[in-house]
Parts: C-alpha cells; structure tokens; sequence
C-alpha cells in the first residue's frame, strides 16, 4: 500500500524541551493509525505540525509523495487534512448543518442580485454524507441542545464535507459513555472502509487495540517504534509508553466500612435557576469508596459542589460526622472534615500565579504555625512544601518557590492531590481527578487514593472514566439527568450496566 | 521565534522581570522621544537636562532671588506625595482584582470634607493636621466601602460606580464651593488656613525659601505597610487570592465579597491621604469643576511601578519629575509644554508594551515548553 502521508526527520523544539526529536514515521493510504504516548510525549506536537499549527525546526513532511510545508490550518484543509480536536470548534447557536458549512458556503443570487446561503443543496449533501459513514444526525438540529457525541459526529461530518482524506482525532472518546465509543469505533471502521486514513491520538490502549491497524509509540518527543497492532499485546504497548512494565491495577479488596461519614438526604440543587440535582440520597461510609459514574453534565459536578457548600442546596441535608453541614460556610466544612480535589484544577484548585509552596498551604496557611496573629511565617511554607514535593513526588522547576503557572498539568494535579490529602479529613471529595493525566500520574494518584482508603476515610469520587471507578469503587451510584439511579456495590454491576444507567436506558 | 529569543535574553526570568521590563520601556520611551525631539531640531540632552533641572534634581544656571534646587526639590516633593498615596491605592485595588478609577473623585471628596471642617478653623496645627489626615482617610475610605459594597452586594461594577461617582462628587462639591467658599479673585475656594496645611510654608533654610512637606514620610512608610500588608499578613493573602483567582478563593473558603470590600476600603483610605496632601498640601485651595488628573495619572504609574507597592513608590518618582521638568523645558528649548507630556505618554505606551512583552515572553515559555500539559483548557477560556 503506498504512503500517504512521509514524516522524514522531523525535530521540533521548544525552549527547554525537545518536543519531537528526528521522528520519522509513514502512515498508509486507508489505514488507522494509533499515535501512543503519555502527556508530555510529543504527540499532539507531531499532529499540529501536521495540521499546520506549527512549523518544524528541521525534517519534511511529504504528502501524497510530494514535499510540502503546511504553513496554517487553512492550508491543511485545502490539501485534505481534517482534524477533530478533542475540544470542539463549533457554533452553539447555529444549526449543525450551519456549522458544517460555515467558511464553505455556496452563495447562490436570489433573483440574480439578492446573496443567500443553499442551504437545500447543504441538507442534501450532508444527509448524503451522513448515510453513506453511517453517521446519524440531524442537520437541522441546534449545536447547544446536541449531546456530545452529536457534536463530535457533527465534527466528523465537517472534514467529510470539505473532502478531507486524512482525519486527525484528537483523543475523541475521552467524553463519552461506552456505547458511545463503540458507535464512535464503528464510525471510524467504516471510514477505513470508504479509503479514508485516519490518525488516532489517544492513550487508551483497548481502543487502539480494538480498532487501529498500527501504532507508532512516542516517549518523551521519541519515537520508540511503530507496531502491528494484531501482533502486540495491550502489556507491550503499555510498556512501550512509559518506558517499564506496569502492572495492572486490580479492583479493590473487599474489606469491612467504618461509621458513616457522609449521610446525604434527598438533596437538591439547582444553578442558574435549573435545576441540576434532584432528590439525592446516599451515604459514604469509613474505608469506602463510593463512586458517582456518569456522563458529564448530568449533575455530578453539582453534586459535589453542594456537598462542600459552593452551591446552595434547594433541598434536603447533608451530615458530615453527624453534624449537620446543609448550610455552612465552605471553610468550616473543611474544619469539620472534608477535603475536596475540583474537577477544573486551573480555575478552582489552584491560584497559578502563587508559589508552589503557598498553593500547597491553601488549605491551611490560616492557622498556626502558618500564620501568627495575622502574620504569616514563609519558611513554615517552604518546609511544608519541602515535605509534600518529596512525598508526592511533585516536579517543579525551582522547587518550593516555582510558580504554579509553569508547572505541568499532571504536576499541578499532584500539588492538589497532596494537599488536601494532607488535610487528613474524614471525608475526601475527589471531581476527576485524573482527567487529561497520562498512566505514571494516573497510577500515582489511584495509588494515593487506595492508600487514604485503607487508612479509613470516606471517599467520594465522580469520574466520567468508567475504568478509574471499576478499579477504585467499593460502591457505585450512577447519576443521570440529576438523579442517582441505582447504587450497589461494585462488584454488583457490569461494565454495560453502568452503561445503560448512564445513558438512561435502564432507571 | 527569533524576537522572542531575543526578548527573552533582554529581560530574564520572570523575577527580574520586575524591574527590567519598566526599566526596558523608560529606554525606549527616552529613545522616541529622542527622535522627536531631534525632528523638531532640540537636542534631546538638553531636553531632557533640563526636565531634571526643573524639577529640581540637576541645578539651573540661574535661580530667582530667594530660590534655588532647594526649593524646587521640596515642590516636587510636595507633588510627589499625593501621587504616591493615589498609585499605591490603585495598587491595592489591582491586587484584589478591582479597578478603582475613581481616585480622583475620592480624593476631591476628602479634601473638600476636610477643607470645610478643619481648613477654615482655627485649630493649632498640631490638632489640626492630623485631624486632617484621619478626616481625609475616612472619607476616602467610606467612598471606596461604598463602591465596594455596590460591587459586592449587588455586582455593579466597580469601573462604572466609581467613574459616576467621580462625576456626582466632582458637581455636588463645585456647587458647595460656588456657593460658600468661593474666592471671586482667584475662581477657586478660600485658600486654606495655613495651620491646616500639610506642608510648612515658607521656611528658610539657609539662603532658599522653600516649602517643606514633610508628609512625604508617610507615604513612603504607606508604601511599605502596604507591601508588608501584601506580601505577609493573612489578610493580605486572602486580598490577592480574592483578586487573582476569585473562583478558587470561593473554594477555599476566602469569602470574595468581604476582601473586595476589605481592598477598596484600603484602596479608597490611600486615595483620601492623596487627597488630602494634593488639596491641602501642595495645592492648598479647592478648585471648582475640576477633577485632579494625578487620580488618573496614578494608573498609569501603578502599571508602570509594576502594580507592587515599591515599584509604584519608584514610577511615582519619576512620573512626577516628568511633569514638575516641563514647565522649565519647554521656556529653555522653546517646545509646548505638552512635549513632556508626549514624553510621558510614550513612558505609559511602553510600559503598557511591557505587560504585552511579558505576556509573549512568558506564555511562550509555559505552552511551548509543556505543549500538552493543558488538555483541559479552563472553561473561562471558551
């Protein structure tokens, strides 16, 4: 099969890092390739240089046979690339088949003089597309009510519509429900079909088995190899990208809970005048793990604001360690016994542009030793941060006195993780938490989790991952549409029942 | 990618940033204004010899009977002290997160307030003066808790309420003035009783008159109180966390309302002692219709001294030599006097550059040198 796309020698560096060092890689007309690596690894460097977002210091890439240099995004579309980026691009309040064309609409003349849009010939055309990859969607369906699995088909549908031969997805199942995947997998078999090549950024390693054709492997901005997905194992591949065997991880061992800690009763929340959270009710216990499994934005996020006081509850009661929390201020949660890991660690979990060593103390800097009569004693910080970047195992440039801002996400998380860890509460809230985090830092905080769980603390996790809850829960609530459906122990549920819980199949 | 390398070699890392951005502007600034002032055939030496010399900082070939660099240092000092009271209270309000443009107006408030109560008295001024400091930092104190309060309360933002009120002081004030204290000869208020002045009039020291304001120390001790305030105490912990990240200073349990209140309170209490040192102190009347440009001044210096407290001490220092110099420049090279003012737009324009230089030095660092380290952009940036 002939190359479509030559990737010769290509070295992209930044200040400090070398993002891709001398990578070549071919990648075959009508093949899916899985691009592999952990955050940092110099994958979506590679796809950008290809989209054209940024230029290579030395090396050429040739398409089709010829040499070429993409200079912009516009100018990959025009030589059909596509890429799906794993945020997506598009309109809220226009129509998906607005969005399709925007940038490429056909102006007809009304009466020969008046400019409009055919939007006819657009309906057609997509339908036309829509059939023949198998893609459902309605066109004429506004972007803000589409799930967002409509929105990503609506993605794919627009490189469909501008032609484009190569597709770049850019982590593409990273927010949707199993079912959802494996529609989405399908979707890309049968683009395969019609001689599509599609490229695959991901790190999750079952997908890429179960689809991809062969898989180049990155590691810190190298090239390890490029393999034949049928002849290596998921073990391999995962070796390959951290660099060591990695062990798997195994659901928790059954053990016996403690009091309750958290006692949640018909709880209500609303924001904005929506209501997000309705008649809510369970309990976590010491020693137990209780998960919230979920598709995003189906109140979980709420639900855990409400429990540390960033929502008001409309309705119900919360009881931390048999005291009654429902209306307290979110600092004397926090005295009583609660810590909380946010989902958005930039906007909520960390103030980027304090010290490390402060950003460390957020959770207590307001007390003794930390502050004395008002006044605040900086190296109390700085041996305080000292001990939690050693424990942790946090890399920061300049150490306690690095500014959080240029710190690596998987970095920041850790700083989050062990400070409120390190708050030793009874009750630890964790949103996420290893949301865009590559395997080592995954591993590590799953790791730090299990290790407070066996210590005696109520967890309450909400993860969009169903893997990070089948490997942590003791027990699993699935959340849809605001309420939680069904809760039962971990080992009481299958994988595809979570699913049909979280899509509101079954209730 | 070249210009920042470049870029990034002139100005260091990000601590000596500090100082070498402000530093790199006034260079630039000098230069430009170098060249415009070559195109309108004055040498810039002289030019810019001559701003020191007015101000008092190089002597003048020759003085008027009874004054010398003495006296012209001590004018310029007299200036120096309300604009550093107004760019350190724009300072704090920029340290939590708040723009007060409405210095002006607070400042015009207090020292009416205080002209009216102590300025025509006749206390001694060892009661009087600092009946006047406590007076004017109370009143600038209560219109910085009022704006603060509308934002906190009721979420109105604190650019519109304080450029109203601005607008409602400056009038109401010029009607009470109009009306009561007005001075037919000189269109301003009754000049203030010399026992509440903040500065020693007339003092002799050896062969110079010259005034002596020796208010001065308290601003550059405000200056330091205010970055121990910043930088060490709890409370002021709490202030920058409010202003630069509001949502996660929720999550932690800092209440944002009661530290925008706590920083515009603070904000408003500095700009008051502006007030009060620039109307009865340097200026020593109150002027009708008239909003003091030193209150819109002070931003820009606030940016320029980096938004810390030493670094505003410093720009205020050099703003105000800039525009004490002008008069004399512009009668020794026969410019406008709005020359200096040029002079000091361009120092702005590129301190303001400065911000921007950062930014692209910076940014350019943490995305490049982590390029997937943020997958998940905040949901502000959408």
């Amino acid at each position: 099969m002939e190359n479509i796309i030559e990737i010769k020698n290509i070295t992209k560096c930044f200040p400090g890092i070398i993002a891709n060092n001398n990578i070549s890689l071919e990648i075959r007309r009508g093949e899916i390739y899985a691009l592999l690596g952990e955050n940092g690894a110099g994958k979506s460097t590679l796809m950008n240089l290809l989209f054209g977002l940024y230029e290579p210091d030395s090396g050429q890439i040739f398409l089709r046979g010829e040499p070429v240099n993409i200079s912009s995004p516009a100018f990959a579309s025009s030589l059909s690339i596509g890429m799906v980026h794993q945020h997506f691009r598009l309109v809220e309040e226009f129509t998906i088949a607005e969005n399709i064309v925007l940038g490429t609409e056909t102006i007809k003349r009304f009466l020969g003089i008046l400019p409009y849009v055919d939007m006819k010939t657009v309906s057609k055309k997509i339908s036309e597309l829509s059939k023949s990859y198998g893609l459902d969607v309605d066109p004429d369906m506004k972007v803000s009510q589409a799930s967002v699995s409509v929105r990503q088909r609506a993605e794919i549908l627009k490189m469909l519509y501008r032609e484009a031969e190569i597709l770049i997805f850019d982590e593409p199942t990273a927010m949707l429900a199993p079912q959802e995947i494996d529609y989405l997998l399908q979707i890309m078999k049968n683009l395969r079909e019609q001689g599509k090549t599609i490229i695959l950024i991901t790190h999750k390693l079952n997908e890429v088995k179960h689809i991809a054709d062969r898989c180049g492997i990155l590691n810190r901005g190298n090239l390890v190899g490029v393999y034949d997905v049928a002849d290596t194992s998921v073990e391999k591949m995962a070796a390959y990208m951290v660099g060591r065997e990695l062990e798997d991880e195994k659901p928790p061992s059954k053990h016996d809970f403690g009091e309750v800690i958290l006692d949640v009763k018909n709880l209500s929340v609303s924001k904005q005048g929506t209501s997000c959270v309705n008649d809510v009710s369970f309990c976590v216990r010491a020693g137990e793990v209780f998960a919230v499994a979920g598709v995003d934005g189906n109140g979980q996020i709420e639900l855990a604001d409400a429990i540390f006081g960033l929502l008001e509850a409309t309705g119900g009661s919360i009881t931390l360690l048999g005291q009654d929390i429902t209306n307290a201020a979110t600092r004397e949660r926090v005295e009583t016994g609660m810590s909380y890991v946010p989902e958005d660690r930039h906007s909520v979990g960390l103030i980027l542009d304090f010290l490390l060593q402060q950003n460390l103390a957020l959770r207590r800097y307001y007390q003794k030793p930390f502050s004395k009569h008002g006044i605040l004693n900086d190296s109390i910080f700085e041996s305080f941060a000292d001990g939690l970047i050693d424990k942790y195992d946090i890399r920061c440039g300049r150490g306690a006195v690095t500014v959080t801002r240029s710190m690596s996400g998987g970095n920041q998380q850790k700083a989050i993780v062990a400070r409120e860890i390190e708050k030793d509460s009874k009750l630890m809230i964790f949103v996420q938490p290893t949301r865009g985090l590559d395997i080592g830092a995954i591993r590590a905080i799953h790791e730090h989790i299990m290790n407070v769980r066996a210590e005696g603390h109520a967890i309450f996790l909400i993860s969009m991952e169903l893997d990070e809850i089948t490997v942590l829960a003791d027990t699993i609530g699935v959340m849809y549409e605001g309420r939680i459906n069904r809760i039962a122990p971990a080992s009481e549920l299958t994988t595809d029942e979570i699913g049909e819980y979280m899509m509101g199949v079954k209730t | 990618m070249k210009v920042k390398r470049i870029l990034r070699l002139i100005v260091g890392n990000e601590k000596q940033q500090a100082y070498t951005v402000p530093l790199l502007a006034i260079l630039c600034s000098l230069i430009v204004s170098s060249i415009l002032l070559l195109f309108m055939g004055r040498n810039p030496i002289t030019a810019f010899q001559s701003i020191l010399a007015g101000a008092g900082v190089l002597p003048r070939p020759n003085y008027a009977g009874g004054r010398g660099m003495f006296t012209d240092i001590m004018m310029t000092l007299s200036e120096l002290t309300p604009m550093i009271f107004a760019s350190l209270a724009v300072t704090v309000a920029f340290k939590g997160g708040l723009f007060n443009i409405g210095i002006s107006g607070q400042m015009l408030f207090s020292g009416f307030i205080a002209t009216v109560l102590i300025g025509y008295s006749e206390l001694p001024s060892y009661i009087a003066m600092p009946l006047v400091i406590i007076i004017g930092t109370l009143c600038g104190a209560f219109i910085g808790a009022l704006i603060g309060l509308l934002k906190a309360k009721f979420n109105i933002n604190e650019v519109v309420s304080s450029i109203m009120l601005n607008y409602i002081i400056m009038y109401i004030i010029s009607f009470f003035i109009q009306t009561r204290f007005i001075d037919p000869i000189t269109r301003q208020s009754v000049e203030i009783n010399s026992s509440a002045r903040l500065v020693l009039q007339n003092v002799q020291v050896g062969p110079y008159r010259a005034v002596i304001p020796f208010f001065i120390i308290l601003a550059i001790a405000a200056a330091f109180a205010l970055r121990f305030f910043l930088n060490r105490t709890r409370a002021g912990f709490d202030l920058r966390a409010v202003g630069l990240n509001s949502r996660a200073a929720r999550y932690l349990g800092i209440k944002p309302q009661l530290n925008i209140m706590v920083a515009m309170i603070i904000s408003g209490a500095l700009a008051g002692l502006a007030g009060v040192t620039h109307y009865l102190g340097f200026q020593g009347a109150m002027p009708t219709r008239e909003l003091v440009g030193t209150g819109f001044d002070a931003i820009a210096v606030a940016l320029l001294g980096n938004v810390s407290p030493i670094g505003s001490l410093f720009a205020s220092v050099l703003i105000t030599i800039i525009s004490r110099g002008t008069t004399y420049m512009s009668s020794i090279l026969d410019v406008q006097r709005e020359i200096a003012q040029v002079i000091t737009g361009f120092i702005l324009l590129f301190s303001a550059c400065g911000a921007f230089i950062k930014q692209v030095v910076n940014t350019s660092d943490v995305v490049t040198a982590e390029p997937e380290a943020d997958d998940v952009p905040t949901e502000e940036g959408e």
